[in-house]
């Protein structure tokens, strides 16, 4: 391993032994409030709502009495684990989403202290569903959600007591769910040139986060932090000596569709050549070199890529020829 | 041509009867409402449905595997498992999820399996083998041109123009230049076909899921082998076969700390090790078709006879600029016999393994620890060091243009790339309507690369009476060579030939420096309308450069002898070339100054708005709008003026029906002087779901995709009628230069600013044309299916789908075909699910497949390659088992 990486490596690790001094440290406070009680949501995701007592809440058991159905669709549902935090069942069943339903259970008219989801607006739903989810590994950039900006709810996808699909709770498999709205995307994804997403190979959101990522398009980065395409396209992903540099710079959707189109290899025009010469014309604004005097293209030059077919990198010859 | 076995009709019809009149097709319930089996302590759910498809394709195979690859054959076409712990406190797991589909031979196999014990673990597998066949022949086609004249033609010969044109006075002329090859060859397959198989797997471990403190762990291996491909610049192009082999594996581990309350620090280190061991060869034993010829040579000497030689893939015997494999490839009154002088390989070979490894460590972090306030943010550290020590290439040949019988060339290379990149979010809510939001992106990377090139350029020896692939390949010593190096066994050189060994180092940079922030302002105006307004500001610098020094140059003596090229009287001084003892010549490169930098630099502002309107509780209307401005581009088709427009209507009048439409609108220019880019992808979409009842549903949908790009480019083009033809040439022909492409209008070039192959000042300057390049696409998109159960036990359902793609595009070689700019493509289908018992299902379907390219799919003059079209039917018979 390089020394530069060692060294890294080390300074990250003590990180590592701090953060961990201050999780360790956290049982204090947890002892502290132990004895308080504890709310059943984040002050934040109940507005207006935050004056909450113990007596409020009714239990989970209560709800099940009319609302078996539902009841026991949770019961089965990944939500249950909500049940092992401090309180358990009792704490951490329904009113844990719901809010406080002791006047409800009294009086089943009064729903004035239930968050109902289908009368929340997609801000109030998404506050209350990450109460919880924040901060996890698909949520850390859910602040740049743009299906937050335009309103679309967590439950627009997720259906915590109705879902179709067991992983997540989606309420359709992808890629119908993302169709649903995305439709020139099912459109592109049903050329004859297309990225195996209808066949179930990949699915939306290997390339998306629909939760949200600092990239446009919500789009995902590998783990090397480069264009999540080398995932799949490892040969693609270099470093090479010689690179194709708006490889690297504007990325594959330079040349490529990315979900899928009419042409071979999904590029972006049906003609190789012609697609080279767009930036291979010297110009003054244009920092590729222009196309040699001897590629005669009435002769022998058909395809651009039969010689250089290294085409997205080469470590041995800057013309991209092997 | 592979062949697919056929439906029989018979068979197929009965069992179709007996499965609807059988009395067990009035039995069974839902299957979706199975309630599973108790075992244990754990309720569990299996389905499975396994059966036979029949495959039955007509026309181009190769393409249908490209798109499709459906073949026959028994199929498991599912499986699931579901085990949950009934009282959630299973011995070694709580939930089992495992799922998998297309294995029998299926190009695409997935297995997806979820373990996990709800305080403990949860442990995700995912499974991923694809066969990815591609063979669509238009692509990497070398475009081979016809030998004869069509049918009725009062001509014989190398085609000239298309006989409408002949009967015009003068005859020829307009037309299309003269193409012709004898033989003509037509390339039926790609050049670059491929038939890999790749295997992906990932692992991830989530320890303590539930806790303050919790640890991942995961690990990844992507393999990606088999056969396909290469063509690289030769004195021809031949398809060399190269054994692909991509190996990666990718360790993590990261721990997640919620060390306050609403706040979340997770720390993540990658390591990813990149192997390549592709090989590339061309040999008789490795490409036996590639070696359809032999070389004749009965004098003992040189090269032995009957060698196997590589003619190539290009078949172009009589064209005016460089005639491939050569002007008469085949010996007079033989059928395999090489011309020695032709373009052409006795043998290739290119190895290389390159290593690349690739740690990064992330630290992220979200937060709503402050009231009305919430941010994230992350750093990161990736470096990747790509080292290739031992690539060597070997190509054993004859290049006609160069003189040379053969190279190699090695030397190892290594390249790095060093990424920092940080981001920070962070969004106050200023009251319950008003929030600010500012995201601030920081994208930091380098890749410096060095290649020590070591190459050694061949030349035949002088054997009396033989010549190009006859002559073996001379080797260069003492004992071949002995002074004066007048024996027919020195490397003979021309006077223009190449050095013999050439010493350099290359050394590159490519490097981007980006920041960016937005800053947006978002306001809820009440509960059915909310708005959006950002400013969006971008810098990136991007930095290059390539510099290559030839710092070792030696010529061989020989032939005309080593004082030649850099080492030619007068060329260069006494101080650069150095005579050495076996009469070889070194010429060392002066140091070079040092390489400039080019950088650009792009400041891109933008405009963003957005609004979300709910006029009613059933419909919801979003609208994005986006304008942006950079003041500078990296490429040519890099937009300086952005537009986008994205609006999308969802409306649901009743409960059984959703309706969603959608335009999408994206403009794109860079239209300064002599670039004058302009793109635009346009799509408009309509889509409709009726769910009467759950008995009946249908979905239907339409969606209209307009694509158009335009830029000015430069090209060399020009045809000369010098070859008499046809016989006797009327003078009108003969020596005719037509100078641009049939149908292109073209202006001189250099167009201000510009050239083809040599600066604007340079003496002669470019020779090129100038044209406008326009590629324009349009797709209509149909899609519907119904679903109808006419009695509980029978589900039915009928679908289509359908694309009509037609475009346009300048041709600048009237030997495209139109390919992918005109087809229709089209699958209509249908399936019937009978239940025959409880929880036993029959299934049939027919899925139907319709390939055709319309346009110009066969243009004047092209050696007929095989069409890519193809049409028929898969008929698939499962039987699916769920408890």
């Amino acid at each position: 391993m390089p020394s530069s990486t060692v060294t890294r490596v080390s300074v990250l690790l003590i990180a590592f032994g701090v953060l961990s001094s201050l999780g360790i440290a956290q049982p204090q406070e947890k002892a502290a409030t132990a004895s308080k009680p504890v709310p059943p949501v984040q002050e934040k995701s109940l507005p207006g709502k935050t004056d909450t007592t113990p007596s409020d809440y009714a239990g989970a058991e209560a709800c099940k009495t009319c609302h078996a159905d539902i009841y026991n669709g949770w019961e089965k549902s990944p939500h249950w684990k909500q049940t092992y935090k401090e309180g358990g069942l009792a704490k951490h069943g329904c009113e844990d989403c719901h809010g406080p339903a002791a006047s409800h259970a009294a009086d089943p008219s009064d729903t004035s202290k239930l968050f109902l989801f289908e009368k929340a607006s997609a801000k109030e739903i998404d506050n209350r569903c990450l109460s919880c989810h924040a901060g996890g590994t698909q949520h850390m950039n859910a602040i740049n959600s743009e299906h937050a900006r335009n309103e679309v709810s967590c439950v627009s996808c997720h259906s915590p007591h109705h879902g179709k699909e067991s992983d997540f709770l989606l309420v359709k498999s992808q890629p119908e769910l993302c169709y649903s709205c995305h439709l020139a995307q099912k459109a592109q994804f049903d050329m004859p040139f297309h990225h195996r997403v209808n066949e179930g190979l990949i699915q939306c959101s290997d390339c998306h986060n629909p939760h949200g990522t600092v990239k446009p398009k919500q789009v995902r980065t590998s783990s090397t932090q480069d264009a999540i395409c080398f995932k799949c396209h490892t040969d693609k992903q270099g470093p090479f000596v010689f690179e194709h540099a708006p490889v690297k710079v504007d990325g594959c959707q330079s040349c490529h569709l990315t979900h899928g189109g009419p042409n071979p290899h999904m590029l972006k025009l049906s003609n190789v050549n012609l697609l080279c010469l767009q930036c291979h014309t010297t110009s003054s604004f244009s920092s590729a070199p222009g196309a040699p005097s001897f590629h005669n293209q009435a002769s022998l030059f058909q395809s651009c890529v039969l010689c250089h077919s290294q085409i997205h990198g080469s470590n041995f010859d800057a013309t991209l020829f092997k | 041509m592979k062949d697919r076995p056929g439906i029989h009709v018979i068979p197929f019809a009965i069992i179709v009867a007996a499965a609807l009149l059988s009395p067990a097709a009035r039995a069974q319930g839902d299957p979706s409402e199975l309630k599973g089996i108790d075992s244990g302590d754990y309720n569990v759910h299996q389905s499975i449905e396994f059966g036979y498809r029949s495959s039955n394709i007509n026309g181009n195979l190769n393409t249908y595997d490209t798109f499709e690859n459906l073949g026959s054959g028994l199929r498991l076409f599912d499986y699931t498992l579901n085990m949950r712990s009934i009282d959630h406190n299973g011995f070694l797991f709580d939930n089992l999820s495992f799922s998998n589909f297309g294995y029998g031979g299926d190009p695409n196999n997935v297995t997806r399996l979820r373990v996990e014990k709800n305080k403990w673990y949860d442990f995700r597998l995912l499974f991923r083998r694809d066969k990815n066949f591609w063979d669509y022949n238009l692509y990497a086609n070398p475009l081979n041109p016809a030998a004869l004249n069509p049918v009725g033609s009062t001509t014989t010969g190398c085609i000239v123009s298309p006989p409408s044109v002949l009967t015009a006075t003068p005859p020829g002329v307009p037309g299309l230049p003269a193409y012709c090859s004898s033989p003509a060859v037509p390339q039926n397959n790609s050049l670059h076909a491929l038939d890999l198989v790749r295997r992906m797997q990932d692992y991830d471990l989530t320890l303590m899921p539930l806790s303050k403190i919790q640890f991942r762990l995961g690990y990844s291996r992507n393999r990606d082998q088999g056969p396909g491909s290469f063509t690289t610049d030769g004195g021809t192009i031949s398809d060399f076969n190269e054994a692909y082999s991509y190996t990666t594996n990718a360790y993590r581990a990261g721990v997640d700390f919620k060390v306050l309350p609403r706040t979340t620090i997770s720390y993540d280190q990658f390591l990813s090790y990149f192997k390549q061991d592709n090989v590339v060869s061309d040999n008789p034993a490795a490409s036996p078709g590639n070696f359809g010829f032999v070389l004749a040579n009965t004098s003992g000497l040189g090269t032995p006879n009957n060698t196997p030689v590589d003619l190539g893939n290009i078949w172009s015997t009589q064209t005016h600029a460089e005639a491939l494999p050569c002007a008469a490839p085949i010996a007079t009154g033989t059928t395999n016999t090489a011309n020695p002088t032709c373009n052409g390989f006795l043998s290739y070979s290119q190895v290389g393994r390159p290593r690349n490894f690739m740690p990064t460590e992330r630290l992220r972090f979200q937060s709503n620890y402050f009231k009305n306030f919430e941010m994230s943010g992350s750093f990161g550290y990736s470096s990747s060091d790509n080292v290739i020590p031992d690539f060597l290439e070997t190509v054993n040949g004859y290049t006609a243009r160069t003189g040379e019988r053969g190279s190699t060339t090695g030397g190892p290379a290594n390249a790095k790339r060093v990424s920092v990149n940080a981001n920070w979010s962070g969004a106050y809510a200023v009251t319950d309507k008003l929030r600010i939001l500012d995201e601030f992106r920081y994208d930091n990377w380098r890749i410096p690369g060095m290649w020590a090139l070591d190459e050694t350029n061949i030349f035949g020896t002088g054997y009396a009476g033989l010549a190009g692939l006859q002559q073996s390949e001379a080797v260069f010593n003492t004992a071949n060579c002995p002074a004066p190096y007048s024996a027919v066994t020195c490397p003979q050189h021309a006077a223009t030939s190449a050095a013999d060994e050439i010493n350099g180092l290359a050394s590159t940079f490519l490097g981007q420096n980006l920041k960016s922030n937005t800053l947006e302002l978002q306001y809820d105006f009440n509960r059915r309308v909310s708005a959006h307004i950002g400013y969006l500001y971008t810098n990136r610098t991007i930095a290059q450069f390539s510099d290559t020094n030839d710092s070792e140059l030696i010529y061989f003596p020989g032939g005309t002898g080593s004082a030649r090229g850099n080492c030619a009287t007068g060329t260069v001084t006494a101080v650069d070339c150095t005579l050495n003892a076996d009469g070889s010549m070194t010429y060392t490169a002066p140091a070079a100054a040092s390489p400039v930098r080019s950088l650009t630099t792009i400041n891109e502002n933008a405009l963003l708005l957005g609004a979300v309107v709910r006029p009613i509780d059933a419909l919801r209307i979003t609208g994005d709008l986006e304008f942006g401005y950079s003041d500078n581009s990296y490429t040519r088709i890099d937009p300086r003026q952005v537009q986008s427009y994205k609006v999308h209507a969802n409306y649901k009048p009743r409960p059984w029906a959703i309706l969603d439409g959608a335009v999408e609108i994206h403009e794109n220019r860079d239209n300064v002087t002599t670039v004058n880019n302009l793109e635009h992808d346009r799509s408009y979409s309509f889509g409709a779901l009726l769910m009467a009842n759950q008995r009946l549903s249908v979905d239907f949908g339409y969606n209209y995709w307009d694509v158009y790009t335009q830029s000015e480019i430069c090209f060399n083009y020009s045809v000369t009628y010098a070859y008499p033809n046809p016989a006797p040439p009327p003078p009108t022909l003969t020596g005719i230069a037509f100078t641009s492409p049939p149908g292109v209008a073209t202006t001189a070039c250099p167009i201000p600013g510009a050239s083809v192959g040599a600066p604007p000042t340079a003496t002669p300057p470019g020779t090129g044309l100038g044209a406008l390049s326009t590629y324009s696409s349009t797709d209509h998109f149909a899609h519907a299916a119904v679903m109808w159960k006419p009695m509980k036990r029978v589900t039915a359902m009928v679908g289509y789908g359908g694309s009509f793609v037609r475009g346009n595009t300048i041709y600048l070689n009237p030997l495209t075909p139109s390919g992918s700019l005109d087809f229709n493509y089209q699958r209509p289908y249908a399936s019937l699910a009978i239940e025959l018992y409880r929880n036993l299902t029959y299934k049939m379907s027919w899925n139907y497949y319709g390939f055709s390219q319309t346009g110009n799919t066969n243009p004047f003059g092209l050696a007929g390659i095989q069409s890519p079209d193809f049409n028929g039917s898969n008929a698939t018979f499962s039987f699916l088992y769920a408890f």
